[in-house]
């Protein structure tokens, strides 16, 4: 065509790659953190672990705090999982470029499953190690009235919790080896049926995921405080996850892209789009996490109040102040415009800060359970020792795999990646 | 392919300059015009397209928009009016406690403020937008040009208006030409008429007219009375199965609709331990003088049935102080029909002298001499506040007993009224009457008075007998009871309405005078 003589000024296209080219690759220095990550990060799960029963204050404590680091690192996989979910169940054609770092991370569910080993163990040791409905004597320590716990303990005990966190943990892993296989074979045959495949299973898979989140957020975390119930629970949970993972993906994809990765596919306006999903759930968090706490506090019936309260006094107050302001609040307004949203390095800079407050929320909805606040020093030292070292474990394995298996950062077949490729916002 | 033709060049000769614009038949051809375009320094430009197009405002040259900061401002009003509106209705206007929360109580105010921060700020962007784009606008000169209905299927237009600064009609021809344009052409301000048709001046004017139809029957309905039933538009609480009060219902046992008490209950803010507080009798006392009078007065206040004919019993015992200060004369005042106006006064007065003075005999009530209630000034303004609603339409707002109810009574010469009492006669001053039976009047009533005790709660009764002791005083009061500082004031008014009257009396006499001489 003789028209492009005319249009010389236009921005070069780049290339076309072929699908097995290098820079879709994982980039040889992630490669070469995988071992480092996740043997530092056993280290200092094991070291946490040692010092939270040498030092700290209670076996139940340093539970809590791995129940912590747990979900911190479940919640962030969660939340790729329903990433991934939700961008085949609306033909989502933006956000290929960025799905395979999502599905990367939530190919970890299956063996975040093994982590959880240790929590149910404490469920069979039937003394109220990490839950305390596991404690035969819960009715004669706590004053509850012995007919309503007889009837709680027809749901909360240990074969049937186990039976359930089983199904979680069965249901999760098989939706993300699920779409994670299809993806890697879609990178081999580039087939459209496998995406017509997806999107089908999409609808009634995130059901199956909304369910057993909601329950799984109850079951493990809500029934810490066995009396206390609120039904808007799993979603607040879920919230918090669907951000943390909307951050993940923003971080991990601009450290791809420092070390030489996709750096032509994905671009600002990739960017921009995660920084807005980014910025509406830091509302959509605050929202759901306020209606909680407004129908308990306008209702004002003590057992549900109870565990807001306990939330809201000493140094769990000073928490929740840090959630309203620096979790909510700071970043909602700091992103709010679009010229931080359409700067990659500020989005990252902001998803990396998001994902520390994740964790205050995260330390926020547990560890006030535990008998002894923040359990001091060593207490602090345990939760931190932990923590650090799931998501060093956590992500040392997730590079691994990806390694040891091949998996491409992009899924370079995919019959929407030209969409992707071409995207622009304005 | 049109564009590799020669451009056609219309170029109507009447009318001034619009404009100019090249058409282009695709997406490419018209980004790469638009940014020639930008280059070369031309600023009031647009481009049209049946699409919207991804880059076309860094190709013009747009500079972005000033829309997201009219929507940040309109929700930060919203914000500050959601906020400042509902502290000043909750805590400020009409101070109302809600479950007890504090009248701020800011989780109560966000749903309302999200809201409103949302709605202002949407309408912000929406109006925002419209006036950004000075929309709406019904017409266009470029619409003059039928090529240029194109624009909504499948060519796209790039326009330089004749307004720039750097418009040179030739140099623009020639560079559309140059960008590979297949027609260029010269836009000129519409000529065409825009006087309004008749027609629709007609159908506005009309449906005007018609709008007033609906406005006109509800006035009409306003001020006009029907005999027809009303028509329920919507039924909703039209229809409430609730009862009113004293029919009766199947629901209880007892057939009646209003439920009573539960027996011991005391309303919020009632609650006073003393039996005095709610009888103005010294209850010590009594039980010592009549112990049985004094059972029943504590078993009528705690609402303990004695037995199982409480039912029938309950209005004997209500009002037993009432019945033991109804003495002979008084009644036989209230029995007595007073027929003629002039005559209650006297008669009345006599009459309450007499009944005051017999009751003061046989009464042996150990009345409160004080009233229980710590005197303020906040109880004082508060027995003011209660006395002029529930008093001063009888005894008056000075307590002259010439309230309104009265001045009407003796207007229409109401045969069966019996004059309320003056409240500034020696016979209910402290002394003679005591703040406790004062007290017991204000309750239970006494002659043609009803009693209150079940409009006035029991403090505000006993603030109403401190305010009646305080307009007792006000009116009988000597200069030295006032503070020093506020008796000359009263000095000085008063010398001026004796000066006053003395003129008065002077110019009176004066006249009488004149009048005299002349005749």
């Amino acid at each position: 065509m003789t028209d492009h003589a005319v249009i010389a000024d236009q921005p070069i296209k780049p290339k076309t790659k072929t699908a097995d080219d290098p820079s879709f690759m994982l980039p040889a220095s992630f490669a070469g953190m995988s071992l480092p990550l996740a043997v530092g990060g056993a280290v200092l799960l094991v070291a946490g672990a040692l010092v939270g029963m040498m030092a700290g204050p209670s076996t139940r404590f340093t539970m809590l705090a791995y129940l912590t680091a747990f979900t911190y690192c479940l919640s962030i996989s969660l939340g790729c999982l329903f990433f991934v979910m939700i961008q085949h169940l609306c033909r989502a054609g933006w956000s290929v470029v960025v799905r395979r770092v999502a599905e990367i991370m939530m190919i970890a569910l299956p063996a975040l499953g093994i982590m959880f080993l240790p929590i149910l163990a404490t469920v069979w040791l039937g003394d109220g190690t990490l839950y305390r409905w596991d404690d035969p004597n819960f009715v004669a320590n706590t004053g509850v009235s012995a007919e309503a716990w007889s009837q709680k303990i027809r749901y909360l005990n240990a074969p049937w919790f186990t039976i359930r966190s089983l199904i979680y943990i069965a249901v999760w892993s098989g939706l993300a080896i699920f779409y994670f296989r299809l993806s890697r074979r879609q990178d081999e045959t580039g087939e459209i049926k496998l995406s017509e495949t997806m999107q089908a299973r999409s609808g009634p898979a995130i059901m199956l995921f909304a369910l057993c989140t909601s329950f799984a957020a109850f079951d493990w975390l809500m029934s810490l405080a066995p009396t206390w119930f609120s039904t808007m629970f799993g979603v607040y949970i879920f919230a918090g996850s669907v951000l943390a993972a909307h951050c993940a993906i923003a971080v991990f994809t601009y450290s791809l892209q420092r070390a030489g990765a996709i750096r032509d596919e994905v671009t600002v306006e990739h960017y921009h789009d995660l920084g807005k999903l980014i910025n509406g759930f830091t509302l959509f968090w605050a929202y759901i996490s306020f209606s909680q706490f407004m129908l308990i506090w306008y209702g004002n019936i003590p057992e549900e109040t109870e565990w807001i309260y306990h939330r809201q006094v000493g140094v769990w107050g000073s928490i929740g102040l840090i959630l309203i302001f620096l979790h909510w609040m700071l970043p909602f307004l700091g992103m709010m415009s679009r010229h931080v949203r359409r700067n990659p390095t500020a989005v990252a800079a902001w998803a990396t800060y998001l994902l520390v407050m994740h964790f205050f929320d995260i330390y926020w909805i547990v560890m006030p359970e535990a008998e002894s606040a923040t359990g001091g020093v060593m207490g602090v030292l345990t939760s931190l020792l932990l923590t650090v070292g799931m998501i060093g474990l956590f992500l040392g394995g997730v590079l691994w795999f990806a390694q040891a298996n091949n998996v491409k950062v992009i899924p370079v077949r995919d019959p929407r990646l030209p969409e992707s490729l071409a995207f622009e916002n304005i | 392919m049109s564009h590799q033709a020669k451009p056609t060049i219309d170029t109507p000769k009447e009318s001034k300059l619009f404009g100019t614009y090249a058409e282009f038949d695709n997406v490419d051809q018209l980004l790469a015009g638009c940014r020639k375009v930008r280059d070369a320094g031309y600023i009031k430009t647009d481009a049209y397209t049946p699409f919207p197009v991804h880059g076309i405002d860094k190709a013009l040259g747009i500079k972005p928009t000033i829309l997201p900061w009219i929507c940040l401002a309109c929700g930060l009003t919203g914000t500050s009016i959601a906020l400042a509106m509902q502290i000043w209705m909750n805590a400020i206007d009409y101070p109302y406690i809600i479950s007890g929360k504090p009248f701020i109580s800011m989780p109560a105010f966000i749903p309302v403020t999200f809201e409103l921060t949302v709605l202002l700020a949407a309408f912000g962007a929406f109006f925002g937008m419209l006036a950004l784009n000075k929309l709406p606008m019904f017409s266009n000169p470029v619409f003059t040009d039928p090529r240029f209905d194109r624009a909504t299927d499948d060519r796209f237009f790039l326009f330089v208006s004749a307004e720039d600064a750097k418009y040179n009609q030739a140099s623009i021809t020639k560079m559309f030409g140059c960008l590979g344009s297949g027609h260029v052409a010269d836009i000129h301000e519409d000529t065409s008429s825009n006087t309004v048709p008749r027609p629709f001046f007609v159908i506005v004017g009309l449906l005007a007219l018609f709008s007033t139809v609906p406005l006109l029957t509800l006035a009409r309905m306003r001020v006009t009375n029907s005999g027809s039933p009303r028509f329920h538009v919507f039924y909703d609480m039209d229809f409430s199965p609730s009862k009113d009060a004293q029919q009766t219902t199947t629901l209880f046992a007892d057939g009646r609709t209003m439920r009573p008490d539960v027996p011991g209950t005391v309303a919020v803010g009632q609650f006073n331990d003393s039996i005095d507080f709610y009888t103005g009798i010294d209850m010590n006392q009594l039980s010592m003088i009549d112990q049985p009078r004094a059972t029943r007065l504590v078993r009528a206040l705690l609402d303990e049935p004695a037995n199982d004919e409480s039912a029938t019993e309950e209005p004997a015992t209500e009002e037993p102080a009432n019945e033991s200060t109804m003495t002979p004369a008084d009644e036989q005042v209230a029995d007595e029909p007073i027929a003629e106006g002039s005559a209650v006064d006297a008669q009345d007065a006599a009459a309450a002298g007499v009944g005051a003075a017999a009751a003061a005999a046989i009464d042996k009530t150990p009345w409160l001499t004080t009233n229980p209630l710590p005197i303020t000034a906040q109880s004082l303004e508060n027995g003011r506040k209660n006395y002029e609603i529930y008093c001063a339409v009888c005894h008056g707002n000075d307590g002259g007993g010439n309230g309104l109810v009265n001045r009407r009574a003796q207007r229409i010469l109401a045969t069966a009224w019996v004059q309320p009492s003056s409240l500034h006669q020696d016979t209910l001053f402290a002394e003679q009457y005591a703040d406790g039976k004062l007290f017991n009047t204000i309750s239970n009533g006494i002659r043609k008075m009803p009693g209150y005790s079940a409009q006035i709660p029991t403090k505000n009764r006993w603030a109403i007998v401190a305010y009646v002791r305080a307009l007792q005083q006000s009116q009988n009061a000597s200069i030295d009871e006032l503070p020093a500082d506020k008796r000359s004031e009263v000095k000085k008014r008063q010398a001026e309405i004796e000066q006053r009257l003395r003129e008065q009396a002077d110019a009176e006499k004066k006249k009488a005078e004149a009048a005299a001489n002349k005749i």
